[in-house]
C-alpha cells in the first residue's frame, strides 16, 4: 500500500485542492458540454490536427511565459511571468526532488509541497539551491505586484483594477503564500540546516535570535500557515478572478479549433469571461478613460460585472466598441462580441422592433453588375457619393445604386445595440434585394455596413468590397489612372475597417498613388476612434466632440494638408474639430 | 494735443467710432486690413428692413471720414498688441507700430463656411448658394441658376451655421431671419412667377419694422413659409436641387425640388478674437465672441479702462446696433481721456 | 350632455392634468439632451424609417413629453437605430439613446 504521509497540518491544503479541482472541472465540463453542436463538431474535426500542437505551444507561451504582455509592458510582463512560470517551476522541480528522494513519482502532492517539513535531512545536490532560486524569482515578481497595487503608474500603467471582496481574500492569500513559505523554510533551516543560500542564511539568522524551543513552535505554526494560505487561495480560486490561471488553457485549445464567441452568447463566452486575468491592460488604451469620460465601463470592469452578476446598461452601453482593448488583450478575449451579447441579453424582453413595412419599399428597377451601397451615413456625405459616382464613370462600371432603390439600413447599428432580431430583419430584406438584382460585386463606402455584410449576411455569389479595396483594385488593374503629386496626406483608420475588418493596406496603397502618406503616431491596429462610434449610445455630443478633438490633434501634428479617412461617420466626426481638411478616400482621387 | 485712439477694423462700427471720436476732439487712427473701408457691407446689396443700399451708407461714412481728415491705414494687418497701463501699442505686419491712449476693437465677424454642413451640398452642387452669394447676384441685378436662366423655384434655408451645437455654433446669428424675408421679397420683385419657400425653425422678427416686413412677405409677396429644417439636399440629373425636410406643422416628411437653394449662413466669431482674448486677457464666450464687462452700462467696456469692443466682435448684431456700440464706446473713451481735466 | 350639438371633443385634447409625466421623466433622466429639442424636424426629414412609415421622431418626442404614451408603442418599434438623426440634429441630441430608453421604459 502507498504511504499517505498523513499529518494534520496538510488538511487545509488538501481541502483547497479538492475544492479547486472539483469546482473548476465542473465549470469547464459544463461549459464545454453546453457548446452548440456546430462548435462541438469543430472540436471533433480539428482536435486531431496540428491545431492541438499549436495550441499547446500557445499555452506554454501565454499561460506560463505571458509573451503577449511582454510586448505591451516589460515590467508588467515580468510580474505576471515570474508568478506564473515561477510557481510552475516550483511545482515541477519540487515534484522531481520528491520523486528522486522517495524513489517514486506516485507520492501524494503535499509531500512535494511540504517536502522540507517532511524530510529536513534529505539533501539532493543542487535542488536546495534551485528551489531557493525559484522562490526568490517568485518573490521578486510578487514584490512588483504589491508595488503595482499601491502605485500602478510606476509600472507603466495609468490605472489599475479595483477589487471585490472574494478577489481581495484571494489576493491577500496569494500574496501570503510565498513570504510564508520563505519564513517556514527558513525556520525549518534554523532547526535542521535544510536551506540553501536564501532560506539557509535567513535560518542562520533566526537561529541566532530565537531559542531552539521557540524555533520549533514557530516552525510548526508557519507550516500550518503555509497550508492554510494555500488552501484558502485554492478554495477562492474558482470563485475569483484567479480562475483565469486555468481557464485560459481550454480557451486556447477551443480557439485553435476555430470556435468563436457569438453575439447570441454561447458557453464559450463564459469561458472567455473566466479567462480574464484582470491585468487591466485594456484600461489605458480606452479613449473614454483617456478623456476622463468614464472610469468604470472598461472591458476589465465590464467582464468583472458579468462574473459578479452586477451588469447594468450604464456599463454595458457605455463603450465605443472601437476594439482598441480587444486588439491589445493578452488573453485574446473577444470583447466586442461579448459586449454586444451582453446588450442583447439586457434588451431581450423589450418591445420587438417590427420592420414589416420593408415590404413595398423596393423601388428598384434595372440590373447592374456592381451594386453600390453608400449606407445611411454615406447619404449624409454627398461629397463621397459624388466622388464614387465619378469613379464608376471613369472606370466605365455598370452600377446599381442600392440606396436610392429601396435598400435599408444594414442592421449593424441594431446589432451593436444588442437587438439581434431587429438586425436580422434588415439582413434578410437587403439580402433578397441584392439577390434579386443579380449583382456580383457589392461596394460600400461605409465600414460599418462592410463588417456586417461580410460577417452576418449570407451572400455566397456576391463579392463584398469596401470602396478602399475597390479603388485600390481599379488603380492596380489600370482601370483608374492617377499620378502621384507632392500633396501630403495623413490617414485615419476607421475602427470597423481596420481592427474590425483587417483592412489597413488598401487605403494606404490608394493614398500613395496620389500623394505622400504621413502617418500619425497611433496608426493601423493602434489607431484611435473618432469618438462618434455607433457602438456607444451613451456619449453626449460635447463628449464626442471632446474625443474627436483629442484625435484630430494627433493628425494636425503630422503636418499633412489633408486628413483622409474612409468612413462617412469618422469623416463627419473628425471634420467637426480638425483644422486640416478632412476628406474621404474617394474624394482624395479628385484633389486639384 | 489731441489724444490718439487706435481703432482696429474699418467696418461700419469702426468708421462710426472714428467719426464720433474725431468730433469729440480725439485723434482716431483707423486700421483696416483690406483695401477699402466698409467691411462686410461692401459685399452686401441692400439693408433690411428699409432696403437702403449698403453702398450708400458706406459712401456717406467714407465721405465724412475724409472731410474730418481722420487718419486711416488700409491694407494693414495687426501683428501684435501690447497693453501697458495707460498706453496701448499696436504693431503691424509691415513693421510699423503705433502708440495710443485707448483702443477700440471693431474687427467684426466671419461668415459661416457653408461647406462645413456637407449634407446641404454647398461646394458640391452648383445650384446651392449662400445668402452672401445671392447678395452678389442682387448687386449685379440678376438672379440665375448655373445654366444662366432665372430660377423657377427658390428655397431658402434659415439657420445654417446658427443654433447648431454639432459644429460649435450655439448662438442665434440674429440677422438671418429678417435677411431671409428681405431676400425672398427681392427675388419676388425680380421674378414675379418664381415659387419661393422659406424653411425656418422660428421667425425671430425682433426689430422695428421686421414683423411688418414678414407680414408683407406673406401677404403681398406670396412667400411660402414652411416650418422645418432641411436635413439634406441632393442633385437631380438636370441639376435641380432635391431637398428633404419635415413639415413639422403637419408632422410629415416633405420632398421638394427647386432650381436654387439659398443657405442663410450665420455669423461666426472671427478667428482674431482669440488673439485679442490672449493678449488683453478678455474672456471669450462659448461661440468665441469677445465678452464685454457686462451686458448693460459696460456693454462695450473691458477690464482695461482704455480698451473697448464694439459691433460684431461681441456678438451677432445688426448694422444699427453696431453703430450704437460705436457711439457708446466713443463717449466712454472721451470720458476716460478727459478724466483728469474734469477733476480740475 | 351637449345640448348644442357642438363643442370640444374631450378625447382630442391632451389633458396635462391627467397625463402622468413618469415615463417622460425616466427617459429624460436617461438622456437629458432630449430637453434641448427645438422641434426643427431635421430628424424626421432624414429618418431612414420615417420616409417609409409613419414613424416620426420629433412627434414621438412630443408625445412622450406630453405623456401620450399609448400613441408611442406602435411607433418606436419602426426605428432602425441607424443614427442619421443624431448626425443631423442641430442640438446634438443623442437620439439613439432616446429610442432605446423609450423602448426600455415602455416595455416595463
Amino acid at each position: 500500500m502507498m504511504n499517505l504521509y498523513f499529518e494534520p497540518f496538510i488538511i487545509p491544503f488538501c481541502i483547497g485542492v479538492v475544492v479547486l479541482f472539483g469546482v473548476m472541472w465542473t465549470k469547464f465540463i459544463s461549459w464545454i458540454s453546453r457548446l452548440p453542436k456546430t462548435d462541438k463538431r469543430l472540436i471533433l474535426k480539428n482536435a486531431v490536427s496540428s491545431a492541438t500542437f499549436a495550441a499547446l505551444w500557445e499555452v506554454i507561451r501565454e499561460c506560463l511565459l505571458h509573451m503577449r504582455i511582454r510586448r505591451v509592458n516589460l515590467r508588467l510582463w515580468y510580474m505576471h511571468m515570474s508568478l506564473a512560470f515561477g510557481w510552475f517551476l516550483l511545482i515541477v522541480v519540487g515534484r522531481i526532488e520528491g520523486g528522486i528522494a522517495l524513489g517514486s513519482l506516485m507520492n501524494p502532492p503535499y509531500v512535494d509541497v511540504f517536502f522540507r517539513k517532511y524530510f529536513p535531512y534529505i539533501h539532493i545536490p543542487g535542488f536546495g539551491f534551485l528551489m531557493d532560486l525559484i522562490l526568490l524569482f517568485i518573490l521578486s515578481g510578487l514584490g512588483l505586484a504589491v508595488y503595482k497595487r499601491f502605485n500602478s503608474r510606476k509600472l507603466g500603467m495609468k490605472r489599475t483594477t479595483r477589487l471585490k471582496r472574494t478577489d481581495r481574500v484571494a489576493l491577500i492569500s496569494l500574496w501570503c503564500i510565498f513570504p510564508v513559505r520563505l519564513l517556514a523554510e527558513s525556520f525549518n533551516s534554523a532547526l535542521f540546516e535544510s536551506g540553501s543560500f536564501l532560506t539557509g542564511s535567513l535560518g542562520d539568522l533566526f537561529a541566532l535570535i530565537f531559542p531552539t524551543i521557540a524555533l520549533y513552535y514557530i516552525n510548526n505554526l508557519l507550516w500550518w500557515c503555509y497550508s492554510v494560505v494555500l488552501g484558502t487561495f485554492f478554495i477562492m480560486l474558482p470563485f475569483s478572478r484567479y480562475l483565469h490561471i486555468f481557464a485560459e488553457i481550454p480557451l486556447i485549445f477551443l480557439r485553435a479549433y476555430g470556435i468563436r464567441a457569438k453575439a447570441n452568447p454561447t458557453t464559450f463566452s463564459k469561458l472567455q469571461i473566466a479567462a480574464c486575468s484582470r491585468c487591466g491592460i485594456c484600461i489605458d488604451p480606452c479613449q473614454l478613460a483617456q478623456n476622463n469620460l468614464t472610469n468604470n465601463t472598461q472591458s476589465v470592469y465590464f467582464l468583472r460585472n458579468i462574473r459578479d452578476k452586477e451588469q447594468s446598461p450604464d456599463i454595458t452601453d457605455h463603450c465605443l466598441l472601437c476594439g482598441r482593448c480587444e486588439q491589445i488583450c493578452p488573453v485574446g478575449i473577444e470583447l466586442n462580441t461579448i459586449r454586444i451579447s451582453s446588450r442583447h441579453l439586457q434588451r431581450a424582453g423589450e418591445i420587438r422592433f417590427d420592420y414589416s413595412y420593408f415590404r413595398g419599399t423596393d423601388l428598384s428597377a434595372g440590373e447592374g453588375k456592381v451594386g453600390y451601397f453608400a449606407g445611411c451615413m454615406g447619404q449624409l456625405s454627398p461629397k463621397t457619393a459624388a466622388a464614387m459616382k465619378r469613379i464608376f464613370q471613369e472606370s466605365e462600371t455598370d452600377v446599381w445604386y442600392a440606396d436610392s432603390e429601396g435598400s435599408v439600413c444594414c442592421g449593424r447599428p441594431q446589432k451593436m445595440a444588442g437587438n439581434l432580431d431587429a438586425a436580422r430583419q434588415m439582413t434578410e430584406y437587403n439580402t433578397s434585394l441584392f439577390e434579386k438584382h443579380g449583382i456580383r460585386t457589392l461596394v460600400t463606402s461605409c465600414p460599418i455596413c462592410l463588417k456586417t455584410f461580410r460577417e452576418d449576411y449570407r451572400l455566397p455569389d456576391i463579392e463584398v468590397l469596401h470602396h478602399s479595396e475597390y479603388i485600390a483594385r481599379l488603380l492596380e488593374t489600370g482601370r483608374l489612372k492617377r499620378n502621384p503629386s507632392s500633396k501630403i496626406l495623413t490617414y485615419h483608420d476607421p475602427c470597423e475597417l481596420g481592427r474590425g475588418s483587417g483592412i489597413y493596406d488598401d487605403p494606404r496603397k490608394v493614398i500613395s498613388r496620389i500623394g505622400i502618406l504621413k502617418e500619425a503616431p497611433d496608426n493601423r491596429e493602434h489607431s484611435l476612434c473618432c469618438g462618434s462610434s455607433l457602438g456607444n449610445t451613451r456619449l453626449s455630443t460635447p463628449q464626442k466632440i471632446q474625443i474627436a478633438k483629442s484625435v484630430t490633434d494627433t493628425y494636425e501634428k503630422t503636418g499633412a494638408e489633408y486628413l483622409v479617412t474612409s468612413c462617412p461617420l469618422c469623416k463627419k466626426a473628425l471634420g467637426r474639430t480638425s483644422r486640416i481638411q478632412v476628406i474621404d478616400l474617394s474624394e482624395a482621387l479628385f484633389l486639384e | 494735443m489731441a489724444k490718439r485712439v487706435i481703432i482696429i477694423g474699418g467696418g461700419v462700427a469702426g468708421m462710426q467710432a472714428a467719426i464720433t471720436l474725431k468730433k469729440l476732439g480725439c485723434s482716431p487712427l483707423l486700421i483696416e486690413k483690406s483695401v477699402e473701408l466698409g467691411g462686410k457691407l461692401n459685399h452686401w446689396d441692400r439693408l433690411f428692413p428699409s432696403g437702403m443700399k449698403a453702398k450708400e451708407l458706406i459712401q456717406n461714412m467714407v465721405d465724412e471720414i475724409a472731410s474730418l481728415n481722420i487718419k486711416i491705414m488700409l491694407c494693414s494687418e495687426i501683428s501684435e498688441i501690447r497693453h501697458e497701463g495707460e498706453r496701448v501699442e499696436v504693431g503691424l505686419t509691415d513693421g510699423n507700430a503705433f502708440e495710443g491712449e485707448a483702443l477700440v476693437i471693431a474687427t467684426g465677424f466671419e461668415l459661416f463656411n457653408a461647406s462645413v454642413k456637407e449634407e446641404y451640398g454647398y461646394g458640391i452642387y452648383e445650384n446651392v448658394i449662400t445668402s452672401a452669394d445671392l447678395e452678389a447676384m442682387f448687386s449685379e441685378g440678376t438672379v440665375s441658376t448655373s445654366t444662366g436662366l432665372p430660377p423657377r423655384s427658390v428655397a431658402f434655408l434659415h439657420c445654417v451655421g446658427s443654433r447648431d451645437l454639432q459644429i460649435g455654433q450655439p448662438h442665434c446669428s440674429k440677422v438671418c431671419c429678417i435677411t431671409g424675408v428681405k431676400q425672398a421679397i427681392e427675388i419676388r420683385e425680380l421674378l414675379p412667377e418664381c415659387q419661393i419657400y422659406n424653411f425656418y425653425m422660428d421667425m425671430r422678427m425682433f426689430g422695428s419694422g421686421y414683423e411688418e416686413l414678414y407680414k408683407k412677405a406673406q401677404e403681398t409677396f406670396r412667400i411660402n413659409f414652411i416650418r422645418g429644417r432641411i436635413s439634406e439636399a441632393s442633385e437631380t440629373a438636370d441639376r435641380q436641387i432635391r431637398i428633404k425636410a419635415e413639415d413639422t406643422l403637419l408632422g410629415r416628411p416633405l420632398k421638394l425640388t427647386v432650381d436654387l437653394l439659398v443657405l442663410m449662413i450665420g455669423k461666426r466669431a472671427a478667428v482674431c478674437n482669440k488673439t485679442f482674448a490672449d493678449n488683453l486677457d478678455i474672456p471669450l464666450n462659448e461661440s468665441g465672441f469677445l465678452q464685454a464687462k457686462d451686458d448693460f452700462y459696460n456693454n462695450t467696456a473691458t477690464r482695461h479702462d482704455n480698451v473697448f469692443i464694439i459691433g460684431t466682435s461681441l456678438a451677432p448684431k445688426t448694422v444699427g446696433e453696431a453703430l450704437n456700440d460705436a457711439s457708446m464706446a466713443s463717449t466712454r473713451i472721451y470720458d476716460y481721456l478727459t478724466r483728469n481735466e474734469r477733476q480740475l | 350632455m351637449n345640448k348644442w350639438g357642438f363643442g370640444i371633443n374631450e378625447k382630442r385634447s391632451i389633458d396635462l392634468d391627467k397625463n402622468s409625466p413618469d415615463i417622460a421623466d425616466r427617459v429624460l433622466r436617461d438622456e437629458p439632451s432630449l430637453r434641448l429639442c427645438i422641434g426643427c424636424g431635421g430628424c424626421t426629414a432624414t429618418c431612414s424609417a420615417g420616409n417609409l412609415t409613419r414613424f416620426n421622431f420629433r412627434r414621438v418626442h412630443h408625445l412622450l413629453r406630453r405623456g401620450e404614451y399609448a400613441a408611442l408603442s406602435g411607433e418606436i418599434d419602426k426605428c432602425m437605430l441607424c443614427g442619421k438623426c443624431t448626425l443631423v440634429c442641430p442640438r446634438g441630441i443623442n437620439t439613439r439613446n432616446v429610442v432605446l430608453s423609450i423602448r426600455k421604459h415602455l416595455s416595463v
